[in-house]
């Protein structure tokens, strides 16, 4: 009996994934936890055009079999990712899990997947009938829910190659290593000529799936520092209206309070 | 039937490919050195080094290494290595209930492999996988900064 496919490129990944029900395999650290009882794996972790990470003129373009080691070693990777991708599990979990993985899991706590809301990154998803470019807040529909297609797969994370060195980044976990995100919080903001040109916030962990509220964002753009501290308490109150943390392990005043502080923290690093 | 390298021999499973490596290497060839502590990838005690790589092998369904190397700590108590390891240990007694040792000895060697000379923070990165219950780490982590003195050239 067949139950597992091993593809060794991604055109012969697709034509498996176009006929058969299958689910797909990258690192297997997601899976493994919780495996289906009789699952039929498509293997990935032999399609080598899906583990690369190169630049093009506009982007980063990370492969969705990349590990999360892959991702820490190479030079091209942005910081923010780096710092992030550190923090994950441990080295044993980092050597296999994959960046893929993380993001197709549809779990709001994924930390790589919080970084690549912070930076408006989008996601490359190719099938046997063409290929969609989506920014990858459109992804998610809920908690395990995403929008990729039965016969498609992720190809690639889009990570902008500019504006992303004035970074914020925090994991709020019960312990060091091993950690799953309570709360996770990152953000962008640059200055332009005196004027903050783009801030970007997202907030993981808190609900079925990653917050980024660019409509509130949107407050401090074209301002001056000076000026955006005159909005100040109006962009708090619209997010402590916007953030109402589910209740897990721990409970959602504790989520909220914790996010709240997150951000009046990322607010006074920059000034404001 | 799927072949991979296992401790320098290359060797067929007949398992199913969603089997995890662990019940793999312990059911099918008897290799007992990979421990179950908890079957979710939190705990180290089933490290195993794949392709280079510390691994934990209750994370890896087997399907997925065909070709692939494995090393556990059968293989690995072979090497000259092994033998500055296992005395650095012993030195420092760092070893009490014996359960978390194999895994921590091949993460300890995925440390060393990786940069010969590492700082005590790099020492307890490298092993931040591999739950202990006995001694604490702080004799772990003297163990493995002594292997890296007693063993230069090795590494």
């Amino acid at each position: 009996m067949v139950n597992c496919y091993n593809p060794t490129s991604l055109k012969e990944a697709l034509d498996i994934i176009a006929k058969e029900v299958v689910t797909p395999y990258a690192g297997g650290t997601d899976l493994m936890i919780d495996p289906n009882e009789n699952p039929t794996y498509l293997f990935l972790n032999k399609v080598s055009e899906i583990k690369n990470i190169v630049e093009d003129k506009e982007f980063i373009r990370i492969g969705a079999a990349c590990t999360f080691a892959d991702v820490i070693e190479n030079e091209l990777t942005p910081e923010i990712l780096k710092e992030a991708s550190s923090q994950i599990a441990a080295p044993a979990i980092r050597n296999i899990g994959t960046i893929g993985g993380n993001i197709c899991n549809g779990s709001p706590k994924a930390d790589s997947a919080l970084i690549f809301f912070a930076t408006d990154s989008k996601l490359r998803l190719v099938s046997n009938r063409g290929e969609r470019v989506i920014p990858i807040t459109e992804f998610y529909l809920g908690r395990k829910k995403t929008t990729l297609e039965k016969d498609e797969l992720l190809v690639e994370v889009l990570m902008s190659k500019n504006g992303l060195n004035n970074y914020y980044y925090k994991k709020v976990g019960e312990r060091n290593a091993l950690a799953i995100s309570r709360v996770s919080f990152a953000a962008i903001l640059n200055v332009d000529a005196g004027k903050i040109a783009n801030c970007m916030t997202a907030f993981g962990a808190i609900s079925d799936v990653i917050i980024r509220q660019e409509n509130i964002d949107a407050m401090f753009i074209g301002k001056t520092i000076e000026e955006a501290k005159g909005v100040k308490e109006e962009y708090l109150a619209e997010y402590d209206q916007a953030i109402a943390p589910i209740k897990g392990r721990i409970s959602a005043k504790y989520r909220k309070t914790v996010c709240m502080n997150l951000l009046h923290d990322f607010l006074e690093s920059n000034g404001i | 039937m799927l072949k991979f390298i296992l401790n320098d021999q290359e060797v067929t499973s007949n398992s199913k490919a969603n089997e995890r490596l662990l019940d793999v290497l312990r059911n099918e060839f008897s290799i007992t050195g990979v421990k179950c502590g908890c079957k979710e990838g939190e705990c180290g005690a089933c490290s195993i080094i794949l392709d280079g790589r510390l691994v934990n092998s209750c994370m890896v369904a087997i399907g997925s290494i065909e070709g692939s190397t494995v090393i556990t700590i059968e293989g690995y108590r072979e090497t000259k290595r092994f033998a500055v390891l296992d005395k650095a240990y012993a030195s420092v007694s760092a070893v009490q209930c014996g359960f978390c040792i194999p895994g921590m000895i091949l993460a300890s060697e995925c440390i060393l492999d990786k940069n010969p000379n590492p700082t005590e923070a790099e020492i307890r990165e490298g092993i931040s996988g591999n739950l202990c219950r006995c001694t604490g780490y702080n004799a772990i982590v003297k163990a493995i900064s002594i292997a890296a003195k007693e063993g230069k050239g090795l590494w």
